[in-house]
């Protein structure tokens, strides 16, 4: 290997290294990764904001933080066996390394959240980036209104974070609703699409909205936030796109003439729902 | 620093003979009836008679395969290690594209991989002899002037004015035997740079101004993209041949050892089928821009309209290599903006 030295630290595609302090399974697909970086640093970054996570010789995958930044020790990400990256990095155990670029992107903008009710919905895989605002909010419960969380999943067997769960069915913290498309035997909580949700607690307009979940529910969510009287200003998407490159330049996650890896992934709806190609 | 020089026809031989055997040279080079960017062997290879490049010459600085980070074992490091080169010949279009490719790499995130092979670089455009069959450089961006090239060549009668723009086209006049340039020889070549403009086969009819508008506002036109995209193959060649085109993948390969390898990126082209796909897992994938339709307008969107702003003038340079290359000649943007002005 041939360093020109000169360049290495201008090189923005160099990844930093870290070490996987845990892993946990929570579902067949995903797994949870606990990591601190190797050089000692701290991750400073908003919720919101992405990784591109990576292991030499299979790639790169853009994912986002699941854990507060508040918790400055080490940070999370979930990930999804879905490909060869992401199946090749799922098969990694405690001790190993993986290879980090970030933060990256814009995240939530925690002043226009503060001193206001913020209310969350988050559907399947969507909970992990929302996680760290979760966590956020719960370091620092005083500084927010009325909290509340909706969370929906297909099934039973793919919620995620399970002692989180345990943990906020029982605060006074957040007023926590969850729903699956699909119970099972066990199941005795609220079945249906995650709009179901909106029936079963009082929203109030002022109230500063998050939705991040497959791409298919964010129009029906934004439907029922229309319907509170939620201005779209005060609403903010964490949007899915295919965030190769992760710095603007790769093309890839495109929305009209916005770069989802810089520009977002978190918008104001405000400020995309113009783009047709947005939702 | 801004000199103009003169240098005879003969002369000009012996200077380009001169650079080619002290340094690497990229100019114009015939492949049987097309001409492509390559290193000179010998002043005799330079065709500045030459009416388009099959690539753009973006391909010295953003190679079609780049190596990113090389990695063996747990050890990795970046490998940025520019050439130095003049790139000789390259028509006003191309260096147009240069600098628009020179801004969108350098904008937010400084991407280095790109700018240290940019920096690397001398520019030395050249007017255009010969008109290619697609070309409409004459009416696209009219308000987006030529810039960041370090010099520039326009044949006139006997010889060849050579303006420089500073201290890198500068370096270069001392491989040739140049005088001043007289005021009626720099005049003579403005003259040639500017009666060319209105030579182009195809034209476009609107200011960039009024095309960015109105083409952003028939996004909606679903049939119309339909249409136009009836033939797409999405085989992505309008992107390739694309001077402004800089959309990339990046894959890690393992050499043969399989213990060394490199993330590499790779042109790519938002024509192709999935550009945009995500997987979600289990078997089921998201494609945000599913149809031909969609990724056609895209296309469309980005080189008359969204990168407007950022630019000063649209990302389409008028050199017509997409026309040239479309299989079933539906990528021509003059055929598409203009029916858009016209509805």
């Amino acid at each position: 290997m041939h360093c020109n030295c000169s360049y290495s630290d201008k090189n923005i595609f160099l990844p930093k290294e870290t070490e996987i302090l845990k892993v946990e399974q929570p579902t067949e697909l995903e797994k949870h990764f606990t990591l601190k970086m190797k050089d000692g640093a701290t991750m400073a970054f908003a919720p919101g904001q992405i990784l591109e996570v990576s292991l030499f010789g299979y790639g790169e995958i853009p994912i986002g933080f699941a854990s507060s930044p508040t918790r400055k020790d080490s940070f999370d990400i979930v990930v999804r066996s879905v490909g060869r990256v992401s199946k090749a990095i799922n098969k990694l155990e405690k001790g190993q390394s993986v290879f980090v670029r970030g933060p990256l992107g814009s995240g939530f903008d925690l002043d226009k959240l503060r001193g206001h009710d913020v209310l969350i919905i988050a559907g399947g895989i969507g909970l992990c980036p929302t996680r760290s605002l979760i966590q956020y909010i719960m370091d620092r419960r005083s500084e927010f209104k009325k909290f509340t969380l909706f969370y929906g999943a297909k099934d039973p067997s793919q919620q995620l974070f399970l002692s989180d769960l345990a943990n906020w069915r029982k605060s006074n913290d957040v007023d926590y609703y969850e729903t699956v498309d699909k119970g099972d035997e066990k199941w005795t909580g609220n079945v249906g699409v995650i709009t179901t949700l909106f029936k079963k607690t009082q929203i109030s307009p002022d109230t500063r909205a998050v939705i991040c979940g497959p791409p298919v529910m964010f129009k029906f969510v934004i439907a029922e936030l229309d319907k509170v009287g939620i201005p779209r200003s005060n609403v903010y998407v964490d949007l899915e796109r295919r965030m190769k490159c992760g710095v603007g330049k790769c093309g890839h996650c495109q929305i009209n003439d916005k770069y989802v890896c810089v520009d977002g992934p978190v918008f104001s709806y405000a400020d995309i729902e113009h783009l047709e190609e947005a939702l | 620093m801004m000199n103009a020089y003169f240098i005879t026809e003969k002369d000009f031989k012996n200077f380009v003979s001169a650079m080619v055997q002290s340094l690497t040279v990229i100019g114009p080079v015939a492949k049987r009836k097309k001409f492509v960017f390559a290193k000179l062997e010998s002043a005799e290879d330079l065709r500045l008679d030459y009416d388009v490049t099959l690539l753009p010459p973006k391909k010295e600085f953003f190679p079609p395969s780049q190596d990113m980070v090389r990695f063996e074992k747990d050890k990795y490091e970046g490998c940025i290690s520019p050439q130095e080169k003049i790139l000789l010949g390259v028509h006003f279009y191309d260096i147009k594209a240069i600098d628009m490719t020179d801004r969108l790499f350098r904008e937010k995130n400084e991407d280095w991989n790109y700018l240290a092979n940019r920096e690397a670089a001398t520019i030395i455009g050249s007017n255009i002899q010969t008109i290619s069959e697609r070309a409409f450089w004459g009416t696209v961006g009219k308000d987006v002037p030529p810039k960041g090239h370090d010099g520039f060549i326009t044949k006139i009668n006997g010889g060849y004015v050579y303006e420089t723009r500073g201290d890198k086209g500068e370096a270069l006049v001392k491989f040739g035997s140049f005088a001043k340039a007289t005021d009626a020889q720099v005049k003579e070549a403005r003259a040639v740079n500017e009666n060319v403009m209105g030579k182009c086969p195809e034209k476009l009819n609107r200011s960039s101004k009024e095309i960015a508008e109105k083409v952003r506002k028939a996004f909606s036109k679903e049939a119309f993209w339909e249409a136009l995209a009836e033939d797409c193959f999405s085989c992505g060649s309008c992107n390739i041949v694309c001077p402004t085109c800089y959309c990339f993948d990046v894959q890690d390969n393992w050499n043969l050892d399989q213990v060394s390898g490199a993330r590499t990126r790779y042109w790519d082209a938002c024509l192709t089928e999935d550009f945009a796909k995500v997987s979600l897992g289990g078997g089921a994938t998201e494609n945000f821009r599913e149809e031909r339709a969609e990724r056609f307008r895209h296309r469309i969107m980005r080189k008359a309209s969204y990168l407007n702003e950022k630019l000063g003038g649209p990302a389409c340079v008028g050199c017509g290599r997409c026309s040239a290359a479309c299989t079933s000649d539906i990528a021509d943007p003059v055929n598409v903006i203009n029916k858009i002005m016209e509805a």
